[in-house]
């Protein structure tokens, strides 16, 4: 079982295709989780404080815009745990956690430059694109260590 | 203003949940009692919003913005006001956050404030932003007075000075205007001096008006029937004293600690902004340049009308290193009418670069506050724009005559 | 990993299915467990629980017609004052637009599904390519 990093990082449909073949997906959703439960911080709506674009200075220099290096602070320690990438080009639609196309950018970089394999693939719009959108993260999935390991 | 009702500002903004600033945001808004409120849009209009807009923003939540602003002005989503925000040094922010600004000014009669923030933005350094866009909201009817009755006071406690106006049936029957050591003492200094050169005794006054940084803590203790932020009084002060209270203006007020620039129509401010980040476009930096040349802050501005500012090399920002760079002049020779004259060049250098970008400048551009009184100041000012600037009588003095006109208003309530 | 431990979870149960309705699915969770709480929404079912529990009903739907009922874990509880579009003043929160954009997408994928697991043989596309600058002049001299 792989820690898969999804792109976008929130994708009800990489989430569910990651699970459904046998790995974690490592996604802004249990981010967001964590944080929101942190107890003793009160910072709403996501619990976001000060302190989170200062985290992300590991990510991104100081002239980086804070949304930026907040949205690293959680970003950039998931991409450390990944063993394995998938990045679907980019949605329109993909407001909030993956709202800024800067944070984007930096995210797929770092998912790119890691040394662990990466698939790379548009979102379906017929289908044919989707069946083979389906078929190749199968085949990825299918090729990553199934045993368990890597945990953090 | 507890009894108000709550105002509803509507947030127009891209990152203020992940910069960690949100928090602070949510608590500006309820200490002036108003709601920020999320304008509700049709999904659809994403789709294509980038093309109708006008600006293919890479960035998803800046269309989500666009959308948002189109919403507020559609009447789609009821609001009071708009607080407009994204990060700084975010340049596709930049551009978007102006241009939904000045969509928003064009298209609707709401007050709007644009500001770019950091992690380090508090609550505090919001305070009188948001005090502004819901006093606006809230007190259109009161900021539409364009006539003084009665017989009131109006107190601005500044930063550097405090100002004192005695009026009556529309006129300025006295004023004081002192250095701000102790805040209740020196408006109480300043009212003082006031009332003697008016000849009158303080349970004279029918009604009194405060704004400025001192404002609550002078408004307290004199109980005081108007405590107001500086942005609403200022403009209305300004357009006041300069007879223009009618149509578009464009209000520059540079004060002490920091500056504003504020868009007004018909008495009432439409957009603005506030520097303070540096202190290099402040009165004081042409304090300081007085105190360096040797001269009175009031002799500075005869200085410089004479000085040529092209023949001093000065581009700082910063207070510190632009003093030096006025030291470093003077030791190569310049002359302190030069000096003088870059100093004020610089000032309103500094204010055209960082804050008239922010505001769409009309005609008349009404220049305002202390500095307004140094001569180099409007005269580098209209240079730099190519467009007379105005400086009313009493220039120093629209906070407190803001204020004492618009506490006029509550005699007749 | 979520399994392990005993937290409270939200999953997020969105249906594509022929032969499963959301209402069906619905029941099924309703019926099954008394530990978790469920509110039905526009695009799915949210499922909120100690992660057992919400593990296993959301298996159980998802077993009802698997390759056509997609899941997420959801950051947010159900109805979260923070997010929660009733005390937040209005507007959706921002990642529903995306959800939605996505559940669009959900019968592409689960016909996909459907045919990976037959084994269908990916059919060929026919790839887009470039028009050749012969093509072209061709066709501006056609319609000269």
């Amino acid at each position: 079982m792989a820690n898969v990093i999804i792109y976008p990082t929130n994708s009800l449909i990489l989430s569910d295709l990651v699970k459904r073949f046998g790995h974690t997906p490592l996604a802004m959703m249990e981010k967001i989780k964590e944080k929101i439960s942190t107890v003793g911080v009160d910072s709403p709506p996501l619990n976001i404080t000060a302190e989170e674009p200062k985290l992300g200075l590991k990510y991104a220099a100081v002239e980086v815009p804070a949304g930026v290096r907040g949205r690293m602070s959680m970003i950039g320690p998931m991409v450390e745990r990944s063993e394995a990438g998938i990045i679907v080009g980019e949605s329109p639609m993909a407001f909030g956690c993956m709202g800024c196309a800067r944070t984007n950018e930096l995210t797929k970089y770092l998912i790119r430059t890691r040394d662990m394999p990466v698939l790379e693939l548009a979102f379906p719009k017929t289908d044919e694109e989707g069946q083979e959108f389906v078929y190749r993260i199968a085949e990825f999935l299918r090729s990553l260590p199934q045993q368990e390991e890597g945990k953090e | 203003m507890k009894d108000e009702a709550v105002a509803k500002v509507a947030l127009v903004s891209c990152g203020s949940e992940y910069a960690g600033v949100h928090g602070e945001l949510e608590s500006v808004a309820s200490s002036v009692n108003a709601k920020l409120v999320y304008p509700e849009i049709e999904v659809d209009i994403l789709d294509d919003i980038g093309k109708d807009f006008g600006i293919e923003a890479a960035s998803p939540d800046l269309r989500l913005m666009m959308a948002r602003a189109t919403a507020v002005v559609e009447g789609i989503t009821d609001v009071d006001g708009v607080f407009i925000t994204s990060c700084f040094r975010c340049a596709e922010a930049a551009i978007v956050r102006n241009e939904v600004r000045s969509y928003i000014n064009k298209h609707s009669t709401l007050p709007v404030i644009s500001y770019s923030f950091t992690e380090r933005t508090t609550a505090a350094t919001l305070l009188t932003r948001m005090e502004a866009l819901t006093t606006i909201a809230r007190r259109r009817h009161l900021l539409a007075r364009e006539k003084q009755s009665g017989l009131t006071a109006g107190i601005d406690s500044g930063s550097t000075t405090t100002k004192a106006v005695i009026m009556k049936d529309n006129q300025i029957l006295g004023s004081g205007w002192v250095p701000t050591i102790k805040v209740i003492d020196s408006a109480t200094e300043a009212l003082n001096s006031a009332l003697e050169e008016a000849g009158l005794k303080k349970e004279d006054i029918q009604a009194m008006g405060t704004t400025g940084y001192g404002r609550f803590l002078v408004g307290e203790h004199f109980n005081a029937n108007l405590i107001q932020e500086e942005i609403t009084v200022n403009s209305k002060g300004a357009v006041y004293l300069a007879d223009k209270q009618q149509g578009s203006a464009t209000v520059i007020d540079i004060g002490g600690m920091d500056n504003k620039a504020i868009s007004v129509e018909d008495g009432i401010p439409g957009m603005f902004t506030m520097g303070g980040i540096c202190a290099g476009a402040s009165g004081r930096f042409l304090d300081m340049t007085a105190k360096r040349l040797g001269v009175d802050i009031t002799e500075l501005g005869d200085l410089a009308v004479k000085g040529m500012e092209q023949n001093v090399s000065m581009n700082s920002y910063c207070i510190v290193f632009g003093i030096q760079s006025l030291v470093n002049s003077l030791a190569k020779g310049s002359t302190p009418e030069d000096v003088a004259a870059a100093a004020c060049h610089s000032v309103v250098e500094q204010i055209f670069e960082q804050q008239l970008q922010e505001v769409d400048v009309k005609e008349p551009l009404i220049l305002v506050g202390g500095s307004s009184l140094i001569e180099g100041v409007p005269k580098a000012l209209g240079e730099l724009l190519k467009i007379d600037v105005l400086v009313p009588p009493n220039s120093h003095l629209i906070g407190a005559v803001g204020s004492a006109l618009l506490a006029s208003g509550f005699l007749e309530e | 990993m979520a399994q392990e431990n005993k937290d409270i979870i939200t999953k997020l149960v969105v249906t594509s299915s022929d032969s499963v309705l959301p209402i069906d699915a619905a029941m099924r969770i309703y019926e099954s467990s008394t530990e978790i709480v469920i509110k039905e929404t526009c695009f799915g079912t949210m499922v909120t629980g100690p992660s057992d529990a919400v593990d296993k009903v959301v298996n159980e739907v998802v077993s009802l017609d698997k390759n056509h009922i997609f899941v997420k874990e959801r950051g947010f509880p159900p109805g979260d004052d923070r997010r929660c579009r009733a005390s937040r003043g209005g507007g959706s929160r921002p990642g529903f637009y995306f959800l939605k954009e996505e559940a669009m997408m959900l019968p592409i994928i689960g016909k996909a599904l459907d045919e990976y697991e037959r084994d269908t043989p990916l059919r060929k596309r026919e790839e887009k390519k470039k028009l050749e600058i012969k093509d072209i002049q061709d066709i501006i001299e056609s319609s000269l």
